[in-house]
């Protein structure tokens, strides 16, 4: 039996037959939470989020992390000990391993492309908005938590958003920033601050990742992972409003951003028209009564996302490799029989 | 008045029955203020083949749903519309509002055909919260 049989087949396996089951097992989640009419589109986003993420990650982290217990120990290898006898160590798992991460960081890497970022501007148009910022800003004690995290940029068409994964700064455009009133960039700062809050770049490209590393499972879960990202803007605009951001303001900037010529990234500017009419009906509600946070949001994504993978990852180590095993003998069987 | 918002349709239609919207849009597309059945059938018979039971059975519906209010008039019934097509279509908007943070109703708007959102519709947008602005100014 050739030693490549196992890191190609496996990784084949893994991608067109395991991620896309765990995406299906996933959407069966997502529409029994999306279908709950008491939360509406707000609930349980981050719920929603770790089903979207998760299907993907924790596969691929608990393959991974078998595949190297596997190589490292040769203990646990017993499929591959049972094909070449005397071998102490059993480097396929291993090789399976670095297939999968191989396969996983070229599907990652159109995501990264894309995530290019913004260059700060320090022109004398720059320095003024940056104080009329500063301005509005030190006077609001919500939006103080954004001093020094707001920069500004000349970017053509970029209009206001947030960037950067740990440590997230929001980016205002020139030429955009021009076209508004000190309420509406206060109302849209507030909006950006929520972002900021919760590291939402990080989430996103996350998100983007997980989506890209499953190409066969990924149209099942895209539909909701738009809705998830449109919930999560919503989201962020009842905050705002919910710490002191005028509504109207909001809306209004928010449908300017929309205008052509802006280019959003995890901005104000959505342009999908079902997304922005439901913001704007959303926010119109805020001008007449003042919203609660009323919506079951489940438990936060981080932590929660941080001990799935930790479980992961270690479980290998404390319960055996045995589905590993499973795919690596099945894979090796199905070339024997198709080899005949 | 609470209706079901009904997913890939524009205007009247997001919230009436195909019908209903036609029935709706003659109304106020003629300025009916008071209307018999008859009346309405009178226009759409030039626009396609439509039996009066089936123009009776919209309209009684539309009263049902609260759209129209009507008195009898002898033997008949005169109806008349409860609000302009604006309004109608604001309180589209004011229902998102109720569901908008909560209910199918919103998840089924979210889950319309993505679109990217054309210049007049974002000066619609605009002019409602303008208005919204002036109204409660006033």
């Amino acid at each position: 039996m050739i030693e490549a049989t196992f890191p190609l087949l496996g990784t084949a396996f893994v991608v067109l037959i395991v991620l896309p089951a765990f995406a299906l097992l996933a959407k069966a989640g997502l529409v029994m939470l999306e279908r709950d009419e008491v939360g509406g589109p707000l609930h349980g986003l981050n719920l929603r989020y770790v089903l979207l993420t998760g299907s993907s990650v924790l596969p691929i982290a608990w393959l991974l992390s078998a595949g190297l217990h596997q190589a490292e120990t040769a203990k646990s290898a017993l499929a591959c000990l049972f094909d070449h006898d005397t071998a102490e160590l059993c480097f396929e798992p291993g090789f399976f391993a670095l297939m999968l991460a191989v396969v996983v960081v070229a599907s990652s890497i159109g995501v990264m492309r894309k995530h290019r970022g913004l260059r700060i501007s320090s022109t004398d148009a720059a320095r003024t908005l940056l104080r009329r910022v500063a301005r509005i800003t030190s006077s609001d004690p919500v939006l103080a938590s954004l001093r020094d995290r707001v920069v500004v940029t000349d970017d053509d068409g970029f209009a206001l958003g947030t960037q950067g994964l740990l440590r997230p700064r929001v980016f205002v455009g020139t030429a955009f920033a021009a076209r508004l009133s000190d309420e509406m960039l206060a109302s849209a700062l507030g909006h950006e601050a929520e972002h900021v809050r919760a590291l939402d770049p990080l989430r996103y490209l996350i998100l983007q990742l997980a989506l890209a590393v499953n190409p066969f499972g990924r149209f099942l879960l895209e539909p909701h992972a738009v809705r998830w990202q449109a919930a999560r803007e919503a989201h962020c605009d009842r905050e705002a409003v919910i710490l002191g951001a005028a509504p109207l303001p909001l809306a209004d900037a928010i449908v300017r951003a929309a205008r052509p010529g802006a280019r959003e990234v995890v901005a104000l500017g959505a342009r999908d028209t079902a997304v922005l009419k439901f913001r704007i009906g959303m926010l119109l509600a805020f001008s007449e009564r003042a919203p609660a946070r009323c919506c079951h949001q489940g438990p936060s994504a981080f932590p929660v996302a941080f001990v799935l993978l930790l479980i992961a990852l270690l479980l290998p180590h404390q319960t055996g490799t045995a589905a590993l095993d499973a795919l690596h003998t099945g894979a090796e069987h199905a070339l024997t029989y198709f080899w005949r | 008045m609470t209706f079901r918002l009904r997913s890939g349709k524009k205007g009247l239609e997001i919230r009436l029955h195909d019908l209903e919207a036609t029935i709706m849009d003659v109304v106020w597309g003629k300025h009916l203020s008071s209307f018999a059945v008859g009346d309405v059938l009178a226009i759409l018979e030039k626009q396609r083949d439509i039996a009066y039971t089936t123009v009776m059975t919209t309209v009684t519906r539309l009263y049902e749903k609260g759209i129209l209010e009507r008195e009898r008039d002898g033997k008949r019934y005169l109806y008349s519309p409860k609000l302009t097509r604006e309004e109608f279509m604001e309180s589209t908007a004011r229902e998102v509002l109720d569901e908008a943070v909560g209910g199918h109703q919103a998840m089924v708007m979210l889950a319309e055909k993505v679109s990217e959102a054309s210049a007049g519709e974002l000066d619609d947008l605009e002019a409602l919260i303008q208005k919204r602005r002036e109204e409660l100014d006033t």
